[in-house]
């Protein structure tokens, strides 16, 4: 409902809205929906000022169609795919990721979503030489990290200058913080020039869950509400911007003991695609990097889909270790495993 | 009478005269979709014009598959196999993936056949909402649309509960504000229906779990029976009356158990309300879009 | 960001030739423009009040453009300050000006990384693993069985993050949060004179003399603040107020939470709730290390999780508490030895190294001592709690 005001539109002036409301228009919704002529004759007012209004009314409120040709022809020219670095998630996602859509990372704690976060944001900046924003929730963001990944890409401390540049980083640890940085970026806050060049090629949220998983439940709906309209929010970015959205989020477990995505049903119907990543059940001191990635939803490839995913692909850590420290034995009763 | 066609035309929406719409409703001679999907509708129960067909189901069930499907049927030429008619898509979660629709028209059709896909594209109209007031307004607007064009058959709302849980937390505590705008929405839908004979095909997204249903089973065939306990029931129905009274066909999806060859097999029950019979069939995703088993 | 639709707008308004007004002509264009305002359900007010000003008609930042607060308040019904604060929040944002300072790039967050530093354990093979210690501003969670040292290692990072920046440390004050009663005064009297000793063996030059004057065991003692919390209330709201208490003291470079878990696995039935309170908890803590640049260290408990007929030790309040930290360490025995593991860690590769516990605190283990100790013969002197060293043969099955 919105209520017909002075000012609303050029041309609507206070006593057009008087007359309006004497004949009980008081919304846009009620003036569009009832009969000009009728309407002019019985308020004794211009006929053609009230088309006028009324077509004004109509042009700033509804969305236009587009022909299916124009749309093919401008998503065609537009849609890029962006290698994540790694060839095996990169088979996953058929290539790699796609701009105009959202992507899911699901896993439990420690199963390496910010890691593979890191490393396409690394190959990004690094590789492709485009900009990534980087919003971070939960304050897992380690710009060490970042730097090791891309120093393990070039050796040229200006080139991994410039690759750090090209990433942007936002914090936003609640709802309303995370709500006003997608506006901001949909107004066009992000396009200033920064060092380093490229375009905006994808926008990585690490992670949602943190932000919405304690809005959600109980009786009342804003949470969900709130979860629709970030969810809303990323989608108008990918596809107005040209960019591809990355999110990470956390898995329950349903009925069955079988893994899945969290936030609820209304979320699951969210994201283009959606991996499940898995630490490597059994592994031998050696392998303690191994992830097992499935494919749980996807619009291009059958789902079930899994590969195996090195997270040293990206880039070794720095072995910081003193010498001998032979107590790693400690493999069999891994107390991470939860 | 010409005078009174060119005046509608120019003003946009101004066709309030039933008569003169009925008219121009008949001058066309709008193509039945009766026969779009003989395999999904049950006999003598497809959509025919005034029709609301609900699409629902859970995340992955192949509900947007089967949308690709009833469209590339539609504006597909006949030639082809298609009904050659004019369609609207409502995209109200940026859901539609045009490169998508256009591999599935491309298997459909001859090698090297760019121009009839370009032609069968034009056929459809494609509009963004991103709220529900410019919803509300967009099916204004279309009216002027399927006034000035009379090939306009269908009208695909993608999907009509996307707005749902930002309407219930705006709407407060009154239950009667919180579900106005879709009571709104519905309204200008049955002008819609009425006056210009279309089909509408719209989606909703399984978002509540049906917890009662597992006791309900004990009237119904053994089949049924073995169907819903097997697959968590997702099929609560949480939109507003008004919407309720005037779906006419539900279609419900849900993943299969089988699957065929390595390919995840959906399961599609259709019911329809006005010759009261169901429908059950299966089919799986290829390249080239639906395929029934 | 003005897509076709818009221009198709502009084509609309100019053919009707309507006005001929340039002024309302660029009115238009605002109002157009005014698209890229925001919805007023995605701003942080009182649901009640979001309920009112959209039953009013006030969707979008556009509609209370150039209105006053008598107006909005009289419109949508709700009261006059209210009107102020929707206002005040609707106006400040003028699309990316208060945003402008949360916004980094990737070089400028290393940056500062590099000057936030990190808080040293004096266990030189601990501090390797986590990149030289104790992160500062971010979250580090440690993990252990009772007895296994978590408090001791607490309070000895409470006396490092005291050290004098010219020794290489923080010179910054701690918050201990305490609601378990654990932390006992003897005990970190004895951990501050090894580091006044420590230090003062370092000494060379005239600057680090002069700020060993300042570091003594009762300044050590003075910056430490101390609070008690007996349930999970109080602790909430003590950490709903840390963001004030905080501010009034920048220097303060420590918050420990020892610990987090007791208040809450005492009387929850609802463990839903439990999780959304942890998990809103976590946060905020967050929020607390980035923007005021602490450290933020909590002690968990382990819990038996019993999975595919073995049971194992996992930290407890829930799998969903593990994405809450950013780090998380576990200490554990093995035979006699204790060792310490880095579970999680956004930079650094998991890991495992032995210390130990003498009186004068937190350690490395002595290379003699590394294939199995048994009693340490400085193993507690004065004042701790006797926790006889146990065997926990469920811990390595």
């Amino acid at each position: 409902m919105v209520f017909l005001r002075e000012g609303l539109c050029p041309g609507l002036s206070e006593e057009m809205i008087e007359a309006l409301r004497s004949k009980d228009i008081r919304t846009v919704e009620d003036l569009v929906s009832s009969d000009t002529e009728e309407l002019a004759q019985t308020c004794s007012m211009s006929y053609k000022a009230l088309v006028a209004v009324r077509r004004v009314l109509l042009a700033q409120h509804t969305a236009f169609p587009v022909s299916g040709a124009d749309l093919y022809d401008e998503l065609l020219s537009s849609t890029a795919i962006l290698s994540t670095g790694n060839a095996s998630l990169d088979k996953l996602l058929d290539t790699g990721l796609y701009t105009g859509e959202l992507t899911e990372l699901a896993g439990c704690p420690g199963s390496g979503k910010t890691q593979v976060c890191f490393g396409v944001a690394a190959n990004l900046s690094c590789e492709l030489k485009q900009r990534v924003l980087f919003i971070d929730t939960s304050g897992g963001l380690s710009a060490t990290r970042l730097l090791q990944m891309i120093k393990a890409k070039t050796s040229s401390m200006e080139e991994q200058m410039e690759a750090l540049q090209r990433i942007q980083v936002a914090q936003a640890f609640d709802v309303f913080s995370l709500l006003e940085c997608l506006h901001n970026l949909r107004s066009g806050g992000f396009q200033q020039v920064s060092a380093g060049g490229g375009v905006l090629k994808a926008v990585i949220v690490d992670s949602v869950t943190a932000v919405l998983s304690h809005i959600l439940g109980g009786k009342q709906s804003e949470g969900m509400s709130l979860m629709i309209q970030v969810a809303g929010e990323l989608r108008t970015i990918a596809k107005d911007l040209n960019v591809a959205v990355l999110v990470t989020n956390h898995v329950t477990k349903d009925g069955n003991g079988i893994l899945k995505a969290g936030l609820g049903l209304s979320w699951s119907h969210v994201p283009r695609t959606r991996i499940l990543l898995k630490r490597v059940e059994k592994p031998s001191p050696a392998c303690c990097s191994l992830r097992t990635a499935t494919l749980v939803k996807s619009s291009r490839q059958p789902c079930h889909l899994t590969q195996e995913i090195d997270l040293k692909s990206w880039g070794e850590t720095e072995d910081e270790l003193p010498g001998p420290s032979g107590k790693r034995k400690l493999m069999d009763e891994d107390p991470r495993e939860a | 009478m010409s005078h009174g066609h060119s005046r509608a035309a120019e003003s946009g929406s101004q066709v309030r005269n039933p008569l003169k719409r009925k008219l121009l409703a008949r001058l066309e001679g709008k193509r039945s979709l009766e026969n779009i999907e003989p395999r999904i509708f049950p006999e003598d129960g497809g959509p025919v014009k005034g029709d609301v067909v609900e699409l629902h189901g859970g995340e992955g069930t192949g509900k947007t598959e089967a949308l690709y499907h009833l469209v590339a049927r539609c504006i597909l030429p006949e030639a082809s196999g298609g009904l050659e008619v004019e369609v609207v898509f409502v995209d109200t979660d940026y859901h539609l993936d045009a490169l998508r629709l256009v591999s599935v028209l491309e298997r459909r059709l001859p090698a090297g056949a760019d121009q009839t896909v370009k032609a069968s594209l034009a056929r459809l109209y494609v509009i963004h909402c991103s709220s529900a007031v410019q919803l509300l307004l967009t099916l204004h607007y279309l009216e002027g649309l399927f006034c000035s064009r009379p090939s306009l058959s269908a009208l695909i709302l993608d999907s009509v509960s996307a707005f749902y849980w930002v309407d219930r937390a705006n709407g407060g505590d009154s239950l009667a504000l919180q579900e106005s705008n879709l009571r709104k929405c519905t309204k200008i839908l049955e002008r819609l229906l009425r006056d210009f004979g279309i089909v509408v095909f719209a989606t909703t997204h399984a978002i509540m779990r049906n917890y009662a249903s597992k006791v309900d089973d004990n009237d119904s065939s053994s089949s049924h029976r073995r169907w819903s306990s097997a697959h968590t029931d997702l099929s609560k129905a949480y939109l507003c009356r008004a919407w309720q009274g005037v779906v006419t066909h539900r279609v419900y999806f849900s993943k299969g158990d089988a699957a065929e060859g390595g390919r995840q097999v959906f399961s599609v029950m259709s019911s329809c309300s006005r010759t009261k019979t169901t429908r059950r069939c299966s089919f799986h995703v290829t390249d080239g879009g639906v395929h029934f088993l | 960001m003005i897509k076709n639709g818009c221009a198709v707008r502009l084509q609309v308004a100019i053919t009707n030739n309507i006005l001929a007004n340039f002024s309302w002509l660029w009115e238009l264009v605002e109002v157009t423009l005014a698209r890229m305002h925001r919805a007023l359900s995605s701003f942080s007010f009182a649901p009640a009040v979001k309920a009112r000003l959209i039953r009013a008609g006030f969707h979008s930042t556009a509609d209370l453009f150039k209105l006053r607060p008598l107006q909005v308040s009289k419109e949508a019904g709700i009261s006059q300050e209210e009107a102020e604060d929707v206002l005040q929040a609707v106006h400040s944002e003028p699309n990316y000006g208060k945003t402008a300072k949360s916004r980094l790039t990737a070089l400028e967050l290393l940056e500062r990384e590099q000057t936030l530093g990190t808080i040293v354990t004096f266990c030189s093979n601990l501090d390797c693993m986590l990149g030289g210690g104790v992160p500062v501003g971010k979250t580090s969670e440690i993990c252990g069985a009772p007895g296994v040292g978590k408090t001791q290692l607490c309070i000895q990072l409470a006396v490092d993050v005291q050290i004098p920046v010219c020794f290489g440390g923080l010179g910054g004050q701690v918050v201990y949060i305490d609601t378990e009663g654990s932390f006992l005064v003897q005990r970190a009297v004895d951990m501050a004179k090894a580091a006044v000793e420590h230090c003062s063996l370092l000494a060379e030059d005239t600057e680090q003399q002069e700020a060993l004057k300042e570091f003594t065991v009762e300044t050590i003692l003075s910056k430490v603040f101390l609070f008690c919390c007996h349930d999970y209330m109080e602790l909430l709201a003590e950490i709903y107020l840390l963001p004030n208490f905080l501010a009034q003291h920048p220097e303060v470079r420590l918050v420990v939470i020892d610990s987090i878990a007791s208040p809450f696995r005492r009387d929850f039935e609802d463990l839903s709730h439990r999780t959304r309170l942890l998990s809103s908890l976590a946060q905020r803590l967050i929020k607390m290390a980035t923007q005021q640049s602490v450290a933020v260290v909590l002690t968990n408990q382990m819990t038996t999780k019993v999975w595919n007929g073995q049971s194992k030790l996992v930290p407890a309040l829930g799998e969903s508490w593990g994405h809450a930290v950013t780090q998380r360490i576990i200490l554990h025995w093995e035979e006699q030895q204790r060792l310490a593991s880095l579970c999680k860690s956004p930079t650094y590769r998991e890991a495992t190294v032995p210390y130990q516990i003498t009186g004068q605190g937190f350690r490395d283990v002595a290379p003699t001592c590394l294939p199995t100790t048994s009693a340490d013969p400085s193993a507690f002197p004065s004042g701790s709690s006797h926790k006889r060293p146990r065997m926990e043969e469920d811990c390595c099955s």
